[in-house]
């Protein structure tokens, strides 16, 4: 394509920010805590819940009944911060709200060490493939390292999207289904030839030495999601804040959590994605309406889930949301994580990564040259949005929060056409569909309940569902579409390839041969699992059926 | 033009009877106000005599300005009310889409489903097509650069509007600026009190299937209801849309203020509402099923299809749509939907 913002020469890759962060990070600490401290001073004005008294109150009480639930180890520092809180004066309550806004940065912030870049970048797929291909000597692994792009595809709008990150600053917004996302994420913008990114990884990913030692080298910031008090959400919203205003690349997961169901993320929490609408805020107020930041949705599409069994328990269990955080579960384990590689990674183009086409913060279409377009298709300036009659740029959390909520529905209105699905999506849902008409209901629980008859399907019959599903998936582009290494397959060869995934990798056989024509449905509840994510494509009419 | 007096202009696009009743009202508590009519003729009459041709009973005085051009209402007016006719709204809302930003607030003030069109994933077709209906403000946010919108609904009466008879609206958004904003430059008491809503579906939703039931109650009239069960009817109508409403995602108390059990009983209250009129005529016969349709008629067979989606029962609006679609005769209608009312409630 040509003709994407800077006419004059093509956009390979743009350049990696992340490589000066080092030298930044004491500056955007230093601009956090000011920023921080600025607005919780002028707030504490108004008194009652602002008041620096109640901030203090809400991080020391939040922290004991954490910290007591959790086996007491550290709670005495909040007992006594509690204790001494009345006696305070004003000024030792400043200083205590700026060592904690100090102490809470520090325990966000990230590191990029460009050593170990360049080592996951070039050593360290040696490595990779080695673990791809077990059998394989340390010599061979070269090899099939140099196929990494083999193993995880990267396709979409790329060329725009790297015009994006040269231009201005890109937010990554993929889907989020697997512990694994981050590694795999990071490798998918590196077959882009898109830039690293900063992003806000749960701590409870650090836990595991292998991920966490990249994660820490390689720009990813920690996100406690235990830490529920307003100053520390404040701190965390602020950092993301600077970083984006100083044009590091970032990457969010809008859903929050892991998809416990596999379906392609619909309601998102948005999170830190609403910084961008303030970053691009301030920057409008600085006189630079044109440092523009563009949102890139992207969707990551495993074959096969690492935690699937964990996810989907967890799902139909309705904890979802009470277990917010899952530590125990197949990603703390170092074993699984070979497997993951060893059996997941090992069949090409067993993840794919496909990136959409950017919006701007306030969800509207751009451009090839990066101007931001209404619905009707005209160029707007995306700084009147935060202007008043004025001219000036005016704040307003609530129209900021609005501003991301349409932001939020434009991403999940992109997500299932960014869709890509496996042989094992398509054939799930085949069998799904299969067994759901067998048992006259789709309702998962009572499927769960099914007599086993109902769970064994002929071959013949999940081949009919297959065809038809893939003539509907062609025929509607905004549901997804199939594998692009894959397409050429038969139903026969996709029955046979979903299969072989769905009955080897996972503790149990999702799904067996029984006899030569039929096939039996071993696990409903992973069967319902990998055929979600094509939930978002509706059941046949009967006119389609027949 | 200073900011501040930007800041405190209300542009008003349309020179119709709401449009010019509304600029009429705020005109006289002094606020400055822009009117932008494509009729030449309109906004010359207004110049010169004070008075739209549309509405004369409305008196327009200074500061009140008229203009054709719209790149002056958008220029001298961040606030907008959108008072056109329905059937106007696609075309209205691109060519203000043509003279505004990101920072405009713009609200409705049309009591009705966007006229319907043809299309399919998003391009106009020509013939043939499924229709789609949307609620206004859809239609504005596809048409305009702002997110920024509104609706403003409640029984308030061009002609009360004009001889500053007490009226009440409310103005509704997903966002806290636009419900201020409407507040601040539209409320001119003891004229006009505005309140305020974050519930634009349901606003606009109560709005629009006010009209449809106040087809129904002109057929109940027609048919000779008496007093009772038409207060029955009444009661039913907005228990039933207040249940689709939630369904659709609106708060369900919405449709038992302003915009619905208001506008239903002003509507309903003489025979000025061609909606009132339609029922009325259906009673007696004198339209054909496919006749006559007016907004309200419209509203209660997408209702019904909105309806059928969300799995929701409307006994008065599936009556009133068999009785618009010819399935069934209106004596046997009324029947229907009060066997119905007697078990269900």
């Amino acid at each position: 394509m040509t003709g994407l913002m800077t006419d004059a020469r093509p956009v390979r890759e743009a350049e990696n920010r992340l490589e000066k962060f080092n030298n930044d990070r004491e500056r955007l600490l230093a601009e956090v805590e000011r920023r921080v401290m600025a607005r919780r001073i002028s707030e504490a004005r108004t008194g009652g819940d602002a008041s620096l008294e109640y901030v203090l109150n809400d991080v020391a009480y939040c922290e004991i009944r954490r910290l007591e639930a959790a086996g007491g180890n550290g709670v005495d520092r909040w007992r006594e911060l509690s204790r001494r809180l009345l006696g305070m004066t004003d000024d030792d309550k400043r200083e205590e709200l700026r060592a904690l806004v100090r102490y809470y940065g520090k325990d966000v912030v990230g590191n990029f060490d460009p050593r170990v870049y360049k080592f996951a970048t070039g050593i360290g797929p040696s490595l990779l493939g080695f673990l791809f291909s077990p059998t394989a000597s340390l010599r061979d692994a070269g090899t099939t390292l140099r196929n990494l792009d083999a193993h995880i595809h990267a396709d979409g709008n790329l060329e725009l999207a790297r015009a994006c990150a040269e231009r201005g600053t890109i937010v990554v917004t993929p889907t989020h289904s697997s512990n694994m996302d981050s590694p795999v994420i990071g490798l998918g913008l590196l077959l882009a030839h898109l830039p690293p990114t900063t992003y806000g990884a749960g701590k409870n990913l650090f836990t595991n030495p292998f991920i966490s030692f990249f994660m820490r080298n390689l720009g990813a910031y920690r996100v406690d999601r235990r830490l529920k008090f307003e100053l520390y959400k404040d701190v965390l919203k602020e950092y993301s804040t600077v970083l984006l205003e100083h044009g590091y690349h970032s990457l969010f997961f809008p859903g929050g959590t892991r998809s416990r169901s596999n379906m392609v993320e619909k309601s998102l929490k948005l999170g830190l994605l609403g910084t961008t609408v303030t970053a691009y805020k301030n920057s409008v107020r600085e006189g630079a309406p044109n440092k523009r930041i563009y949102i890139v949705p992207a969707t990551i599409n495993y074959r096969l889930v690492l935690e699937a069994e964990t996810l989907i328990d967890d799902y139909l269990a309705e904890t979802g949301k009470s277990r917010y955080i899952i530590t125990d579960d197949e990603f703390s384990r170092v074993g699984r994580i070979v497997e993951f590689f060893r059996k997941i990674l090992v069949h090409e183009g067993s993840v794919v990564v496909r990136f959409g086409r950017p919006l701007d913060v306030f969800g509207n279409d751009i451009t090839d040259e990066g101007e931001s377009i209404d619905r009707a298709g005209r160029i707007v300036d995306p700084a009147s949005y935060v202007r008043g009659a004025d001219g000036e740029v005016t704040d307003d959390d609530q129209r900021d929060a609005e501003y991301t909520r349409a932001l939020g529905r434009r991403l999940s209105a992109a997500y299932p056409a960014l869709t890509v699905l496996h042989s094992t999506h398509l054939v799930a849902r085949a069998l799904y569909d299969a067994i759901a008409a067998n048992a006259g209901t789709r309702d998962i629980y009572r499927l769960i309940r099914a007599p086993l008859g109902h769970l064994e399907v002929p071959i013949d019959t999940v081949i009919e569902h297959l065809v038809r599903l893939r003539a509907r998936l062609a025929e509607n582009p905004s549901w997804g579409a199939e594998h692009p290494l894959y397409t050429d397959q038969s139903a026969t060869q996709k029955v046979e390839d979903a299969v072989k995934g769905l009955s080897t990798y996972h503790t149990h056989p999702i799904v067996d041969r029984s006899g030569q024509s039929t096939l039996q449905v071993k696990d409903v509840k992973l069967l319902y699992y990998y055929q979600n994510r094509t939930a978002h494509i509706p059941p046949e009419s009967s006119e389609q059926r027949s | 033009m200073t900011s501040a007096t930007r800041a405190d202009t209300v542009g008003i696009v349309g020179a119709g009877t709401f449009g010019t009743a509304l600029a009429s009202v705020l005109a006289r508590a002094g606020r400055r106000v822009i009117i932008w009519s494509r009729d030449v003729s309109v906004v010359e009459a207004i110049q010169a005599t004070r008075r739209c041709p549309r509405l004369p009973a409305a008196v327009l005085p200074e500061p009140l300005e008229a203009t054709v051009n719209p790149r002056r209402l958008a220029s001298e007016a961040r606030f907008l009310v959108l008072a056109v006719s329905s059937k106007d709204v696609r075309n209205r809302s691109r060519e203000l889409g043509e003279v505004i930003d990101g920072s405009h607030i713009v609200v409705h003030a049309i009591g009705a489903l966007a006229a319907p069109v043809a299309r399919v994933a998003g391009d106009l077709r020509p013939a043939g097509a499924e229709l789609v209906n949307e609620r206004v403000s859809e239609v504005m946010l596809a048409g305009m650069p702002t997110l920024k919108v509104g609706v403003l609904a409640g029984p308030a009466l061009p002609a009360d509007l004009a001889e500053g008879n007490y009226s009440s609206m409310v103005v509704a958004s997903r966002f806290d600026e636009v419900v201020a904003e409407a507040r601040r430059l539209l409320n001119a008491p003891p004229a006009l009190r505005v309140y305020g809503s974050k519930d634009l579906i349901g606003v606009e939703l109560a709005s629009a299937l006010s009209g449809a039931y106040t087809v129904a109650l002109g057929l109940a009239d027609g048919l000779g209801m008496t007093t009772g069960p038409r207060a029955v009817l009444v009661t039913r109508a907005v228990a039933e849309a207040s249940r689709l409403g939630a369904a659709a995602g609106a708060e369900a108390k919405t449709f038992a203020g302003l915009a619905g059990l208001g506008n239903l009983l002003v509507r309903a209250s003489g025979d000025r509402s061609p909606d009132y009129l339609l029922g009325r005529r259906l009673a007696d016969g004198i339209v054909t099923a496919d006749g006559g349709r007016t907004e309200g008629a419209r509203a209660a067979i997408t209702g019904v299809e909105l309806a059928k989606s969300l799995r929701i029962r409307m006994p008065v609006l599936q009556g009133l749509a068999a009785v618009l679609t010819g399935k069934v005769e209106p004596r046997e209608a009324a029947q229907m939907v009060g066997d119905t009312v007697a078990v269900e409630e």
